[in-house]
């Protein structure tokens, strides 16, 4: 399920480099610009891609962990055992 | 009239920027060579024109107004925005086709197709990318049709060729003697941002070929509508080689090169089409 608010913060952390230059040097107080719930909320804070990755579109939760400073291997390895959980085999991975 | 004089397409993604001078040299050689022979192909087509065919990376819309495609109708236009394409292609606008782009809309309009519009759209590396390794002309007009490839519900594949008919048929009852060519950009499978990232579905993009090779409409439809929910989601990107093969007349496709490409995350693909009757 799309979360709107979610969604429009990563949006507009993508568009606006002051607002991501705001988000790196105090979160809690960019994300307390949006109607972000609790849980959402909590998601951020704790870098949980696995939360986050059903909530927006995957184009957008990339971007987000490129402004957030995660390395993209350690983002790939985050959603590779996602996908770990839910497919235990695929042999077709051919990167990461 | 005007003439369908070249219609192309080609991968992009944006570690082809990112990473275009630190890539190992055999692989951007391969790169370069599949681009190249794109743009020896255009320049000796001779275009007046070309529409670029493309996603939207959450440039220009967002989920509160997400067109499921868009024409860009303007003289001109804005170029990427972002930073990594800055170094690569420091263009800041790229010329428009304010009357070809206008016809494209109306007749569009008249054939009961709804369009979005747009006077000025910011290309973002989904068609900077091609157009920088191709090594397009600064002056030669660009007619941006902006897909959305990116978020659920998207064109389905038969409407994908349906508007490259529809762009064939614009193009030929273009009252000037305009050449017109097509580029077709993104794919092949890719995955971006979900579990899978990474995956290149090899199977799904030989698959692919074959049935452009084949030219059977239906067939395509068949196999892309059964399988685009099962490879990774950058292959969405393909309905912008349909549009353009539709817009070829579903014939005359000629793979220039494909492979692998994990170092940028992509089936990189490049293909030309000799432009046939439209079926």
């Amino acid at each position: 399920m799309t979360d709107y608010w979610l969604s429009k913060m990563f949006f507009d952390l993508q568009h606006d480099p002051k607002l991501a230059a705001d988000y790196r040097a105090d979160r809690v107080a960019v994300i307390d610009r949006y109607e972000i719930k609790p849980e959402v909320r909590k998601a951020l804070l704790e870098d949980d891609v696995g939360a986050l990755a059903p909530l927006v579109n995957a184009y957008l939760l990339r971007f987000y962990f490129q402004i957030r400073g995660m390395a993209e291997a350690e983002f790939i390895a985050k959603l590779h055992k996602l996908d770990a959980a839910a497919t235990p085999a695929k042999e077709t991975v051919t990167n990461g | 009239m005007a003439e369908l004089v070249g219609v192309f397409a080609a991968c992009h993604g944006p570690l082809i920027a990112r990473e275009w001078d630190t890539m190992p040299r055999d692989h951007r050689a391969k790169l370069t060579a599949a681009f190249d022979e794109i743009g020896k192909r255009l320049r000796a087509a001779r275009p007046d024109l070309l529409v670029v065919i493309s996603p939207d990376h959450w440039v220009n819309f967002f989920i509160n107004n997400l067109p499921a495609i868009c024409i860009g109708v303007g003289e001109e236009h804005d170029g990427p925005p972002e930073p990594f394409m800055k170094k690569v292609y420091p263009r800041d606008r790229l010329k428009g086709h304010a009357a070809f782009g206008g016809h494209l809309l109306r007749t569009a309009l008249d054939n009961d197709f709804e369009p979005a519009l747009s006077h000025r759209l910011r290309l973002d590396h989904g068609s900077c990318i091609p157009l920088w390794r191709i090594g397009v002309d600064a002056e030669l007009p660009i007619v941006p049709l902006l897909v959305n490839d990116l978020e659920e519900p998207m064109l389905n594949i038969k409407r994908c060729l349906a508007w490259g008919k529809l762009l064939r048929r614009a193009i030929e009852s273009y009252p000037e003697p305009l050449r017109v060519a097509i580029l077709g950009t993104g794919g092949l499978s890719h995955s971006i941002g979900e579990p899978t990232m990474g995956w290149i579905d090899e199977e799904f993009d030989r698959a692919c070929i074959k049935h452009f090779e084949s030219g059977d409409e239906a067939k395509l439809d068949a196999f892309l509508t059964q399988e685009l929910p099962r490879t990774g989601n950058g292959a969405h990107e393909i309905r912008d080689w349909v549009i353009a093969h539709a817009a070829a007349g579903s014939n005359g496709f000629e793979l220039i090169d494909y492979f692998p490409s994990p170092e940028t995350f992509v089936g990189a693909g490049f293909a030309s089409w000799t432009p046939s009757a439209v079926r």
